[in-house]
């Protein structure tokens, strides 16, 4: 039963994982790749880690992905168009490396199967998600703490990649909480519909262009 | 009989070997960058496979934070996605071959 699970979900996986590659729609790949995702939780839980399980459907399938299909469907990525070989005579020397390689892999897993190997107890504990939490608290609180520091520096880096930058212009700075006034409140000989802007920076300005005394005095702050 | 622990390492090679095979063959770097996510996912299959074989939590400690890494990856590396896509509109990784946006 367990092993027709396991080629199952193995098969699924290597399945979409081919998809992945071969698609040329990049949607198509990402849904490939939620395949993948899937498939390897199932794996997971049949390794007895529910928890892990777990995180991999909720951040990989759910949160990371969705990043990725949102960024697709922004930018509106067109098919790749297909090209030209460039390698030559070396898909030839690559297909010989490959059947070595896989030739090697096979003896590796073979020559370790037929070694014995003394099979733990089946029950365990491990992947519960309370044994997962009480060594993450307590042995493993250091790496826990500069995973949080790096999710802070990603959330920073990704703010600063993200933004138009362009769009201000040089020696230009931008004040918060700047007020921004129609252009008739300065000069009373500009008709009333002229809806023309400017920018006043700060309450005192708008105090000043509107005849208003202000009495906040920033130097008297107490 | 059950699944042994060589199953599993090799059905993450397969998958590793994919991702790579992906990373070389794709220009488009989304694709790219979902094939980075599979080799990834391919080497948290054997953290959980040899945690579970040798009942150590380590290794499931050890895919938590790779997680972790791989969603801070994928904030980053989407951000650079998208101002390499502004300023060049392409997304094709050999029109982007300079190390300037």
């Amino acid at each position: 039963m367990l092993v027709l699970l396991f080629i199952l979900f193995a098969g699924l996986a290597i399945g979409c994982a081919i998809a992945v590659v071969a698609q040329r729609n990049p949607l198509y790949c990402a849904i490939s790749l939620i395949g993948v995702f899937v498939s390897l939780a199932c794996l997971y839980v049949m390794l007895a880690a529910p928890f892990i399980a777990a995180v991999q459907v909720i951040v990989y399938a759910g949160a990371i992905m969705v990043l990725v299909v949102f960024v697709i469907m922004l930018l509106n990525v067109e098919q790749e168009e297909r090209r030209r070989s460039r390698l030559g005579f070396l898909v030839p020397v690559a297909v010989v490396l490959a059947a070595i390689l896989i030739a090697e892999a096979t003896f590796i897993i073979w020559f370790v199967d037929r070694s014995p190997v003394k099979p733990l107890s089946n029950v365990s504990d491990t992947g519960l998600t309370s044994s997962i939490g009480s060594a993450l608290f307590t042995k493993y609180l250091l790496p826990f703490e500069i995973t949080s520091i790096l999710l802070l520096m990603a959330i920073v880096g990704a703010m600063t990649l993200a933004r138009r930058i362009k769009e201000i212009p040089p020696g230009g700075a931008v004040v918060p909480g700047a007020q921004v006034l129609p252009l008739h409140m300065f000069d009373p000989t500009i008709a009333l519909d002229d809806t023309r802007a400017v920018a006043a920076h700060g309450s005192n300005e708008v105090a000043e262009v509107m005849g208003v005394p202000d009495d906040h005095d920033p130097t008297k702050r107490d | 009989m059950v699944p042994q622990l060589s199953w599993y390492l090799a059905l993450s090679a397969i998958l590793f070997t994919i991702g790579v095979a992906g990373v070389i063959i794709k220009r488009n770097v989304i694709a790219m960058f979902m094939c980075v996510e599979l080799m990834l996912n391919a080497v948290n299959l054997t953290f959980v496979a040899f945690s579970s074989f040798f009942h150590d939590v380590t290794g499931q400690l050890f895919v938590f934070i790779v997680m972790t890494v791989a969603a801070a990856e994928a904030a980053v590396g989407l951000g650079i996605i998208i101002a390499i896509f502004r300023n060049r509109e392409t997304l094709d990784v050999d029109d982007a071959s300079i190390l300037k946006l």
